[in-house]
C-alpha cells in the first residue's frame, strides 16, 4: 500500500486530530443552523485558533466545520423555514412542510442521513480522483498553469455574478489589490506608498474577514434582539432515527444528489445551492409521486441534502490538486494551509503526500462525526436557535478583530480588515458580488507569476499559450465559461417576468 | 440601480486613471527579456478601464435591469452609530489594549443589538471579553497587547 495513505490515515486518526474534527463538526452544526451565520463566518471565527495549532489539527477542525455547517444549515431550514446556509434553501421546500405536520424529528433524521451518504460518496470521489488529477497536473508547465488559473477566475466570475461586468470588475479590483507589495519576480515594492506594513502585501485572510463579517454584522443591526416572534423553533422533536421505509425511499434521491453534488463541487463557482436545486428537480422528475414534492416528501429533503454535502468533497478536489478554490470556504482552507507554509496544488501530493492523504481522511472522519454528533446531540443543538443576537454578534466582532491581529501580530491588519468591511458594504450597495474579488486575491499572485514566467521563457511571444494542448484546453474552457455566462444572463433577462402590481 | 451603475462606472474610471498614473511611476529594471514590475498592473488597468466604461454604458442604456437584491432594511442612525462605534474602537485599541477597549465595545454592541438589561450588558461584556482575552493570551499564546492594563494583566 502507498505509504502516504498509511501516514495520512494515521495522521487523521490521532486522538488530537479526531478531537479537533469532532469539535469542528459540532461548531459547524451550530454555525450552520443559526440563520444569518454562514460556514465562511464559522471558519473566520475559528481562524485565530488555527494559527497556533499544528496544520493537521487546524485543517481537521476546518473540515469538520465545513461538513457540519452543510448539515446544520438544514436544521433551521426544516424547523424555521429559514435556511441556515444558502445550500439548505432547497431542503426547506419539503423539510418545513414535514415539520409543520409534526414530523420535525423525521425530517431532521432524513436530512442527517442523506447528508452523511452524500458526504461519504464525495469522500470516495476525493480519495480516488484527487491523486490522479494531481499526477496529471504535475505535467503542467507555466503556460498551462496560467491558463488553468485564468479559467478558474473566469468560471468563478461567471457563476458568482448576476451581472457579468460586475463580476469581472470585482475580480479586477481583487487583482489590483494583489499587486500591492513586493513584485513576485523582481522584489521591487509596488503601491506601498512607503508603508512598511504593505511590503508583504494585503493578507488574503484579513481581507476575507472584513468582506464577509462586517456586512453580516451590519445586517444584523436590522432586527435587534435576535428573537423573531414569527419564527419560533420547534425544539420538541419526535423520533429522529429514520425508519426502514424512509431509508428505502432515500435510495433514489441520494443516488441522484450525491453524484450531482460531487460533480458540481469540482466545478469552481457552482457550489451547494445549485447542486441542491438541480438534485431536487431531478428527484422530483424521476419520482413515482412527484405531486408529493413541496408537501413534505422525504425524497425532497434527501436529494438536496445529499447533494450539498457531496459538494464539499468535490470542492476539495480542485483545491488540493490544482490550488483552485471552488468556493469561499475552500479559498479560506487554502489561506489556512498557506499560513502553515503548505501550498495546495499537485506538489502537495508529491512533497507532502502523507499530509495530503491526512486531509482526505480527516474529511472522512468529519462525515462520520457529523452523523453521530448530529443524531446524538440534535435535541440539545436545536436549542442554539434561540441564542440571542446581543451576545452572538459582539462575540463575532471581537473574534474578527482578534483574528485579524493574530495573523501577523499587527494592528495594521485590523484596519485593513475594517477597510475591506467597508468595501464589502459598498460592493453590496452596488449589487457587485464579493466572491470574485476574494478568489482573485487567492489566484492573482499565481496568475501573474505564471504569466510572466511564460512570457520570459517565450521572450514575450504570447503564442506560447496556444502551443500546449493543456493550455489551449483551459483557455477554451475559459472562453466557454464567459460566453455561457453572457448567454445565460441574456436568456434570464429575456424570460424575466415584469414585476407584479 | 442605473444611477448607482453610472456612479460606480465613473468612480472606477477615475480609479483606473489614478492606478495608471501610479503604475507609470513604478521603477523599471534593465534585465533583458524580463517583464517589468509594471507589466501586470498595466494589464489590470486596461481591464479595469474597459469594464468601467462598459458599466457606465450599461447604466446609460434604457434596457438595463433595475432589479437589485435588497439587503435588510437598517435604520440609518443604527447603521451610522454601529460604524462610528467600530471606528472609535479601532482608534482606541492600540492605546487601551485588547481588554480595556473590548469591554466597552462589547457592551455598546450588545445595546446596539437590542440588549437593554444593565446586568446582562455589564455581566456579558465583562465575562465574554475577559474570557476571550485570557483564552487567546494564556491558552493559545497569542500576545494580545493589554495596553493601559499591561502592568496588572498576567
Amino acid at each position: 500500500m502507498n505509504p502516504d495513505i498509511v501516514e495520512g490515515f494515521s495522521q487523521a486518526s490521532q486522538l488530537s486530530t479526531l478531537l479537533s474534527t469532532a469539535i469542528g463538526s459540532l461548531l459547524g452544526l451550530i454555525v450552520g443552523m443559526i440563520p444569518g451565520m454562514t460556514i465562511s463566518m464559522g471558519i473566520i471565527i475559528v481562524l485565530p485558533l488555527t494559527f497556533v495549532l499544528p496544520p493537521d489539527i487546524s485543517i481537521a477542525l476546518l473540515l469538520g466545520l465545513y461538513v457540519g455547517g452543510m448539515t446544520g444549515g438544514s436544521f433551521s431550514a426544516i424547523l424555521l423555514n429559514i435556511p441556515g446556509t444558502p445550500s439548505a434553501a432547497a431542503t426547506a421546500l419539503d423539510g418545513h412542510p414535514m415539520a409543520a405536520k409534526g414530523e420535525a424529528g423525521r425530517a431532521l433524521g432524513i436530512a442527517i442521513t442523506a447528508s452523511f451518504l452524500g458526504g461519504l460518496f464525495s469522500f470516495i470521489c476525493l480519495y480516488f480522483v484527487a491523486p490522479l488529477l494531481a499526477e496529471i497536473a504535475l505535467k503542467f508547465r507555466s503556460p498551462d498553469l496560467f491558463s488553468l488559473v485564468f479559467f478558474g477566475l473566469t468560471i468563478i466570475c461567471s457563476f458568482a455574478a448576476k451581472s457579468l461586468i460586475k463580476g469581472l470588475l470585482s475580480a479586477v479590483i481583487g487583482l489590483m489589490i494583489v499587486t500591492i507589495g513586493q513584485d513576485p519576480m523582481m522584489g521591487t515594492a509596488r503601491f506601498t506608498f512607503g508603508q512598511v506594513n504593505l511590503i508583504a502585501g494585503i493578507h488574503f485572510l484579513t481581507a476575507l474577514i472584513g468582506l464577509f463579517a462586517i456586512p453580516q454584522l451590519v445586517d444584523n443591526f436590522a432586527a435587534p434582539g435576535g428573537k423573531d416572534a414569527t419564527h419560533r423553533p420547534q425544539t420538541r422533536l419526535s423520533r429522529i432515527l429514520p425508519r426502514l421505509a424512509d431509508l428505502k425511499s432515500l435510495r433514489l434521491p441520494v443516488a441522484i444528489g450525491a453524484p450531482v453534488g460531487a460533480f458540481l463541487g469540482i466545478l469552481p463557482g457552482a457550489g451547494g445551492p445549485i447542486a441542491a436545486f438541480i438534485s431536487y428537480d431531478y428527484a422530483k422528475k424521476l419520482s413515482k409521486d412527484p405531486d408529493s414534492f413541496g408537501d413534505g416528501a422525504p425524497q425532497g429533503i434527501a436529494a438536496p441534502e445529499a447533494a450539498n454535502n457531496a459538494v464539499t468533497g468535490g470542492a476539495l478536489i480542485p483545491m488540493m490538486t490544482l490550488g483552485i478554490p471552488g468556493d469561499p470556504v475552500t479559498a479560506i482552507l487554502i489561506g489556512a494551509l498557506l499560513v502553515h507554509g503548505l501550498a495546495p496544488g499537485p506538489l502537495l501530493f508529491l512533497e507532502n503526500g502523507g499530509f495530503a492523504y491526512g486531509i482526505i481522511f480527516s474529511f472522512f472522519w468529519a462525515n462520520i462525526f457529523n452523523l453521530f454528533i448530529a443524531f446524538a446531540g440534535l435535541r440539545l443543538l436545536v436549542k442554539v436557535l434561540a441564542t440571542p443576537k446581543a451576545y452572538l454578534m459582539p462575540t463575532i466582532a471581537l473574534l474578527c478583530v482578534i483574528g485579524s491581529y493574530a495573523l501577523r501580530n499587527n494592528f495594521f491588519d485590523v484596519y485593513v480588515m475594517f477597510f475591506f468591511g467597508l468595501l464589502g458594504l459598498v460592493m453590496r450597495w452596488l449589487d457587485m458580488p464579493v466572491v470574485p474579488l476574494l478568489l482573485a486575491l487567492v489566484l492573482g499572485r499565481p496568475l501573474e507569476e505564471h504569466l510572466r514566467v511564460s512570457l520570459i521563457s517565450s521572450q514575450g511571444d504570447v503564442s506560447i499559450f496556444f502551443t500546449s494542448p493543456f493550455s489551449v484546453f483551459f483557455l477554451a474552457l475559459a472562453a466557454v465559461s464567459v460566453f455561457w455566462s453572457f448567454y445565460a444572463g441574456r436568456a434570464s433577462r429575456g424570460t424575466r417576468q415584469p414585476p407584479g402590481p | 440601480m442605473r444611477k448607482r451603475n453610472l456612479t460606480a462606472g465613473a468612480v472606477l474610471i477615475v480609479l483606473g486613471v489614478v492606478f495608471a498614473y501610479l503604475t507609470s511611476q513604478l521603477p523599471t529594471r534593465a534585465i533583458e527579456n524580463a517583464t517589468q514590475p509594471s507589466f501586470f498592473p498595466w494589464v489590470i488597468t486596461a481591464c479595469l478601464l474597459a469594464l468601467s466604461v462598459a458599466l457606465l454604458v450599461q447604466g446609460l442604456l434604457p434596457m438595463t435591469s433595475d432589479r437589485v437584491s435588497s439587503p435588510p432594511t437598517i435604520p440609518r442612525t443604527r447603521y451610522m452609530v454601529g460604524l462610528a462605534l467600530f471606528l472609535a474602537y479601532l482608534a482606541a485599541l492600540p492605546a487601551l489594549g485588547f481588554i480595556a477597549a473590548n469591554i466597552p465595545f462589547f457592551a455598546l454592541l450588545m445595546i446596539l443589538y437590542g440588549e437593554r438589561r444593565p446586568v446582562h450588558v455589564i455581566g456579558g461584556s465583562v465575562v465574554i471579553s475577559g474570557a476571550m482575552f485570557f483564552l487567546f493570551r494564556q491558552v493559545f499564546q497569542i500576545r494580545l497587547p493589554a495596553g493601559i492594563l499591561d502592568a496588572i494583566v498576567p
